[in-house]
């Protein structure tokens, strides 16, 4: 019976795991965009590895606390996955002396299952209290499942442990294997030794004497030493089967021993199946993402564009990229999920497999703060090439007709722009504080159209064919009250922020810090109207 | 002397050169530099919202008054955000609010007191020219050079305070130092075309292609910058084809400096190549 629900759920698992590798080759046109774009040959290097995905340097690096932890857990499930579980084709054949409950094997695995529980609590912990990640809610509980499972498969194997040590049925099971005794007072001394030294309930009362003690220790010396070490070296365990001692009657009846093996044999199956389609399957990828040799931006300018949809599914949503994204602050004015990478991360992922679920414009704005500054690529203890990433996406997402305010605006006429314009004054918005010049008239009633902004603008100069109006006559356009046809204006959109025009005028008029808080205002009404609009789709890239 | 270093978000990534060649620069003339974990200046969100480019720009200033420090960046458009949003911040008294709360729940806030300086402006006069002028180890040989200035530094006046913005002299006075040869260049505080890069790539290389074209006429074998994104526009080798024979090869000034003040070629670049012809 265990072996089939062995089988069926190894066959589960390798089949999930093809199942998802195919799902990333099916999507991996997703992150082609010229120079960047897919990866078909998996670097394998071996100081990389090393380095980064056996000893996670990088995670090191970011903080060590969550290093710690991470590796107590990493080091003592993987000890626990090969030594423990898979004893029959691992340890019984690597070392000659090794037995379940023979020294030092049942302390390791004690120590194995106390760190695992530290390193599993603390993660829970810090997922309690980490109020950064907690900001976004898709990824609130990512992890939470695969962690509590690994609790209970420890858990359950301590209580199993425990479990045996008090169980008589157990003990005389082993006394029929092992030994000859039958009834009579050798197996009484045995039990009362047992009983004494071992924890071992049983259901008749025995009478403890001196000689029985120590004929029963010589039985043990003789039948049980040799693969049987003395219970206390599973520390844990036999502290717990003390707890339990009181019930240990009513316990051994129902044989709560064997419930409690099917219960962690079950969980384990449970953990085997859920590996590809959990948080788990990160073990897999990250080998694949992080060992090519530390990628900082000395290795970027070298490799550049690494970016693999299968590395998406690598992060483990640790926010380390969010804590040192430069662009942090355009996320607490906007309030845009978008702006940081841990989140951003998460909608392009949710954008490839169900692009009805994203809000384009959002993820584009969010996108557009990018200031490409590399400091989340340099921390991804994962080694995701996010820089890379933002710049494929977005490249996607203007040819998905997705661009930036500029675009918008410059695809339309001015008169489209101003009656639309209209339309958003009734979609409700954020206030946003602007600098306050082009709606106070002392900003810009001074103005006498000499034009010399207008002729010391390089925009007027170089940009006579495509350029619209020139700073003077936006200046008019304020004073005319129409700001609303301003803020729609090349103008407006082309300035270079040169100040050229502001530092000439003769009438100290703010002419760039106007332009600019056109710019800012013309930006939040096309964000507004964008929300209402169809993507504008082009045909070249 | 000790600075907060705000190298700007550039420089890490796309202008290593100028980030390794200025540290460099500061090290030999005895200036100490202190990393904060500050964030961008503010100036790429200056066009999208006033309230974002100037939270940023605050709480990096914050973070430096924090720790007592002056502020020095190599990049003018880092410089000439700072100060424009140092300007803002005493202007708006419902911008300073709003602030005020944000740093108040990093446990932050700003004084104004910790200043705010260029590499350019730090050199002429914290520095000094004298001070520096002595620690010359060899003349360059006397090439002649263009300097970008660069708009965000220059002007507005009453805000950076960096330099007369109709005719400024200090860039030049520094270069003359190392031994090369400044230029008369009626285009050099002329925007070199980088901020609309992402918005209008032809008119940003037209404007480059005449700025090259003038600095040639005006008998410019190189063009100096001291900011990052000038140096990143006047580096667009990528479009070198439309610029065919305009091109002028652009040195960051810290090079220059730094090869004057005998600092091996090695800690200036990446690649520890630099022009031959300007430094045998």
């Amino acid at each position: 019976m265990f072996e089939s629900a062995l089988c069926i759920s190894l066959i589960i698992s390798i089949s999930g795991v093809i199942f998802q590798l195919h799902r990333f080759r099916r999507n991996r046109q997703f992150l082609t965009w010229g120079k960047c774009g897919y990866h078909t040959n998996f670097f394998f290097h071996i100081k990389g590895f090393i380095l980064n995905t056996f000893l996670q340097i990088k995670l090191f690096k970011a903080g060590k606390i969550r290093w710690s932890f991470h590796f107590l857990l990493f080091l003592s499930f993987l000890y626990l996955v090969i030594i423990h579980a898979l004893h029959d084709v691992t340890a019984s054949v690597w070392f000659n002396s090794y037995g379940p409950m023979v020294d030092p094997y049942p302390f390791l695995r004690n120590l194995a299952g106390l760190l695992a529980l530290t390193g599993c609590i603390g993660f829970l912990i810090r997922k309690r209290f980490n109020h950064m990640i907690f900001q976004d809610k898709r990824i609130k509980y990512k992890g939470i499942f695969s962690i509590l499972l690994i609790l209970m498969i420890v858990g359950s194997g301590f209580l199993l442990e425990a479990s045996k040590i008090i169980s008589e049925p157990v003990f005389m099971e082993m006394v029929d294997m092992y030994s000859d005794l039958n009834k009579g007072t050798e197996l009484l001394d045995l039990k009362l030794f047992w009983k004494e030294n071992f924890n071992v309930v049983f259901a008749q009362t025995i009478e403890a004497t001196r000689e029985g003690l120590e004929k029963g220790r010589r039985l043990n010396e003789n039948y049980c030493l040799y693969c049987h070490s003395n219970i206390r070296s599973a520390f844990l365990s036999s502290t717990l089967a003390k707890i339990i001692h009181f019930a240990g009657n009513r316990l051994n009846r129902y044989r709560i021993d064997i419930w409690f093996y099917n219960i962690h044999y079950m969980l384990c199956l449970l953990l085997l199946i859920c590996f590809p389609f959990s948080r788990l399957f990160h073990v897999l990828l990250i080998p694949f993402a992080s060992s090519r040799q530390n990628l900082t931006k000395d290795t970027f300018r070298e490799n550049k564009a690494f970016i693999n949809i299968a590395f998406l599914h690598a992060c483990t949503n640790c926010g380390y990229c969010s804590q040192v994204c430069s662009v942090y602050p355009n996320f607490q004015i906007t309030g845009n999920q978008d702006v940081l990478p841990h989140s951003k991360i998460e909608s392009v992922k949710t954008m490839i497999e169900n692009p009805g679920a994203v809000n384009h414009w959002h993820l584009h704005a969010g996108n557009d703060e990018c200031t490409m500054c590399g400091n989340c690529t340099e921390i991804c203890p994962s080694g995701i090439d996010l820089q890379s990433l933002w710049s494929v996406l977005d490249k996607k997402l203007v040819f998905m007709g997705y661009g930036d305010n500029n675009r918008f605006i410059k695809d339309m006429s001015l008169k489209e722009w101003a009656k639309k314009e209209d339309v958003s004054i009734g979609l409700s918005h954020r206030d946003a504080l602007t600098s306050n010049l082009s709606d106070m008239a002392d900003a810009f009633e001074n103005c006498i159209q000499c034009t010399i902004c207008t002729n010391v603008c390089p925009i007027v100069d170089y940009d006579s064919n495509q350029n619209d109006i020139t700073p003077h006559q936006v200046m008019n356009l304020l004073r005319l009250g129409k700001k609303h046809l301003a803020t729609g204006t090349r103008m407006v959109w082309t300035c270079l922020t040169c100040y050229a025009c502001q530092e000439h005028c003769p009438q100290e008029i703010r002419v760039t810090d106007i332009l600019i808080e056109l710019r800012n205002t013309g930006s939040v009404s096309a964000d507004l109207i964008k929300q209402v609009s169809r993507p504008i789709r082009r045909i070249n890239r | 002397m000790k600075f907060a270093y705000f190298p700007g978000c550039k420089i890490s990534f796309y202008m290593q050169d100028y980030g390794i060649s200025f540290k460099a620069l500061m090290e030999t003339l005895g200036v100490e530099l202190i990393r904060l974990p500050f964030n961008c200046c503010g100036y790429p969100a200056r066009k999208r919202s006033f309230e974002v480019s100037m939270l940023s720009s605050i709480k990096n200033l914050a973070l430096a008054g924090k720790y007592d420090l002056d502020i020095i960046t190599p990049c003018k458009c880092c410089f000439g955000q700072l100060k424009h949003a140092s300007y803002w911040y005493e202007q708006n008294p419902a911008l300073k609010e709003k602030i005020d709360g944000f740093l108040a729940q990093e446990n932050l806030s700003w004084d104004g007191k910790s200043h705010i300086k260029h590499l350019l402006s730090f050199l002429h006069a914290d520095f000094g020219i004298r001070a520096l002028e002595k620690r010359i180890q060899k003349k360059l040989p006397g090439k002649k050079m263009a300097v970008q200035y660069g708009c965000h530094a220059l002007r507005p006046f009453s805000i950076t305070g960096f330099d007369n913005p109709y005719a400024p002299k200090i860039f030049e006075e520094l270069l003359s130092v190392t031994g090369v040869k400044p230029v008369e260049w009626s285009k050099s505080t002329e925007c070199c075309g980088n901020p609309i890069f992402n918005g209008n790539p032809e008119l940003s290389l037209k404007i480059l292609q005449n700025k090259m074209e003038t600095a040639r006429d005006a008998g410019a074998d190189y063009i100096c910058t001291a900011c990052t994104h000038c140096q990143m526009q006047y580096e667009m080798t990528q479009y070198q084809k439309q610029l065919n024979n305009h091109s002028l090869p652009a040195i960051l000034f810290t090079q220059i400096l730094g090869a004057a003040l005998g600092i091996n070629n090695n800690l200036l670049s990446l690649s520890g190549k630099l022009p031959l012809a300007l430094f045998p």
